[in-house]
């Protein structure tokens, strides 16, 4: 890459960060709820980009992940716990549970692992739903605080919202870390090729298990800024067309690519608001955007992207090539 | 490109001060469940809402001005009806509607109560009126009401000793059972048998064994329609004979016509129905059906009435006046003599519960049969 291109680069981050953090500033409060939500989102599908997108290993139990945060969060916090705890049994519990759901992968893979893991997505529904001493079952918890950050109240859309950006951030950093870690290759080595990974000395075994866990733990710390930011939870939004909603944005984003789930998440909470304006039809519309996209390109709006780049390279390269042959025909 | 602007910036001044004059539309804000689990509902509620505004209308509009209503869809997912209640209240309705599901309502009340603006809503779990919300008003018995006076049925009545309580798994069966056998225990009934199903759920053999097994003098369903219509089959194929008792959702045409035989005999107490022995109701199922081409739940009723207690509301005020509303509202009695598009007699008491008549009927030779009215208390 040439040091312009780096600087074009990092002058584009700085400006979408600085618009995330602007322009939201004269939004009413349905903008600032619909863009945290984004974030939200954007969390749980950059876990599931992790376990499906890098290490290649199909999971429907995403959505039920972001449910478990979302209780640990609900119950903690109109029990007066402050939500960093919340955070912290939310990270461990799922991290625990995704460990676990993990072994099936290292037996099944694929579509069969789907099954395994939408097994557990109803399972943890049905939790959600029928263990009334703790999650009040289908009536729901009502009235979850907000927290106070560093002093801060976050009980006013703005100052909720620049959490859910900050906690977006500081993910979003990590998992950057993450992929570029000997972690993140051996995650890649295990989606490309299990076989040789193993014969290359990666314990194939922890990272598959390693993936899961990681991947559903971000699920859980998208739970723990949902329940506040809706203020009440029940056990339906956990269900499992949660679940494909955040696999669809990992797929329509662009698997395996580090912007994928902020692209796929914006399509998926952002697109449907709007096209509200065409009424009955904004869903449908939605699905045929969808669809198209998906026949377009497989690999998401970055396969585009990435398709684009490789040919303009393809190109800058034959032309170099020929420039090469040329000069070789034309010498004495 | 400057002077469009300049245009364009002209012309939305002239238009909004425009609004401000008289005779500019009332804007009213819909957020119901039109996708999802919730779909049958939010229609309904939708419908019976467009059609007495397009009524109101016709008849020169709400104090010489005309009602506008926009639709957002929940997708019956109390998140999304979140975002779009704030969406609402964002463009400062006069008043907000829906939505039906309790969970979704629950979300929401909190943010109508804030910005001051009425919320008419078709939630019925008994918790809703009871937190001291100034703004939360139903359009139907809240089950706090109703369930009372199925249990006091069964007691009294039909003398039972045992009863068996099938409940759908969602707010609405949750809430109606969680109430009723609250009642049972009072009349020391004793529930032999305490059976959840899904929504949606096509085969209940295994459940209606259980009930066979349990051998109760009544048997008291709470699901919704669909799923009371393959209740009635499997209790009438396993030959069960003893009294079947529900609530509206359990003696609706609905279920007639898809029970057929099998829905003789059920009763239930009814709050709102299209079924219901009176005029204004019948009027209102054929307008309803000529423009929709299909007989309507009792949530299409309940949509219609939330338009009609606008109406009667704001024209006992005089004005439009959205933050007078709700105090107007709790205390008055809307009487079907002076307002038809009430339908029936109604009081809304000071925590934004009904007060209205209701039915005790039963399944005749496929004909709901009003068997007692429950009078209005006040």
């Amino acid at each position: 890459m040439t040091a312009t291109g780096k600087y074009l680069r990092i002058a584009l981050g700085v400006a979408v960060i600085a618009a995330l953090i602007i322009v939201p500033m004269n939004f009413n409060r349905y903008g600032l709820y619909i863009l945290s939500q984004w974030a939200v989102m954007t969390i749980a599908a950059m876990g599931l980009n992790l376990t499906l997108g890098y290490a290649g290993q199909v999971s429907l139990a995403q959505g039920a992940f972001v449910g478990i945060g979302a209780y640990a969060a609900a119950i903690m916090t109109t029990q007066g716990m402050p939500l960093v705890a919340a955070l912290a049994v939310a990270i461990v519990l799922c991290f625990a549970i995704g460990w676990i759901l993990g072994y099936p992968a290292l037996r099944v893979q694929h579509h069969y692992l789907a099954f395994v893991t939408l097994a557990f997505s109803t399972l943890a529904f049905l939790i959600f739903r029928n263990e009334d001493w703790l999650t009040k079952g289908i009536y729901g918890i009502s009235n979850i605080p907000r927290p106070n950050v560093l002093g801060f109240a976050t009980n006013r859309p703005l100052p909720f919202y620049y959490f859910c950006l900050g906690s977006l951030g500081i993910v979003s950093l990590a998992m950057w870390w993450l992929i570029r870690s000997p972690w993140g290759r051996a995650f890649v080595a295990l989606r490309e090729n299990p076989v040789r990974a193993l014969s290359l000395g990666i314990d194939t075994r922890r990272y598959t298990l390693m993936a899961f866990a990681i991947g559903s733990a971000l699920g859980g710390v998208a739970g723990t800024l949902y329940a506040p930011l809706t203020q009440y939870i029940d056990p339906v939004p956990f269900n499992l067309s949660l679940s494909l909603d955040l696999l669809m944005m990992v797929i329509v984003g662009g698997s395996g690519f580090f912007f994928g789930p902020f692209l796929g998440a914006m399509i998926a909470v952002l697109l449907p608001e709007w096209l509200r304006f065409t009424q009955g039809y904004y869903l449908m519309l939605y699905a045929v955007a969808v669809i198209l996209l998906l026949i377009y390109s497989p690999t998401g709006i970055l396969g585009i992207l990435d398709r684009y780049l490789a040919e303009r390279r393809t190109k800058a390269a034959s032309a170099l090539r020929a420039v090469a042959k040329s000069r070789l025909e034309t010498a004495p | 490109m400057r002077s469009g602007i300049f245009a364009g910036l002209l012309l939305a001044t002239v238009s909004a001060t425009a609004a401000f004059a008289q005779g500019a539309p009332i804007k009213l804000a819909n957020v119901a469940e039109l996708s999802g689990g919730g779909a049958t509902v939010g229609n309904n509620w939708k419908n019976g809402i467009d059609l007495a505004i397009e009524e109101v209308n016709a008849k020169g509009g709400l104090l010489g001005r005309k009602l506008e209503v926009t639709h957002a869809d929940s997708q019956s997912n109390p998140g999304v009806a979140r975002a779009q209640v704030q969406k609402a209240l964002d463009n400062e309705p006069y008043v907000l509607l829906g939505p039906g599901y309790s969970g979704s309502v629950k979300v929401t009340s909190p943010l109508a109560a804030e910005a001051g603006i009425a919320q008419i809503m078709g939630g019925e779990a008994a918790e809703l009126t009871q937190g001291g919300n100034k703004f939360l008003f139903r359009t139907s018995f809240g089950q706090q009401s109703s369930m009372p006076k199925v249990a006091k049925y069964i007691n009294d009545e039909l003398k039972a000793k045992s009863v068996a309580i099938v409940w759908v798994n969602n707010d609405f069966g949750k809430g109606g059972r969680d109430v009723i056998t609250k009642e049972f225990a009072k009349y020391n009934i004793k529930v032999a048998a305490d059976i959840s199903t899904e929504a949606g759920q096509a085969d209940f053999a295994a459940d209606v064994s259980k009930i066979k097994a349990a051998a109760p003098d009544v048997v008291f369903v709470y699901v919704n329609e669909e799923e009371s219509a393959r209740m009635l089959k499997e209790l009438k194929r396993q030959a069960i004979t003893v009294p079947l008792v529900g609530e509206t959702t359990l003696v609706g045409q609905k279920v007639v016509e898809l029970a057929g035989d099998a829905a003789n005999g059920a009763r239930g107490h009814v709050g709102l129905t299209t079924d219901a022995p009176v005029d204004l109701v019948k009027a209102f199922r054929e307008k309803f059906v000529k423009k929709y081409n299909y007989v309507p739940d009792h949530n299409g009723l309940k949509g219609y009435l939330a338009i009609y207690m606008i109406k009667a509301t704001t024209e006992k005020m005089g004005k439009v006046d959205s933050k007078a509303f709700a105090d107007n509202l709790h205390g008055l009695t809307i009487k079907a003599a002076s307002e038809p598009g009430i339908l029936m007699d109604v009081t809304f008491d000071e925590k934004g519960d009904i007060d209205r008549q209701g039915f005790l009927v039963e399944i005749v030779e496929g004909k709901q049969v009003v068997k007692q009215v429950l009078p209005k208390l006040n």
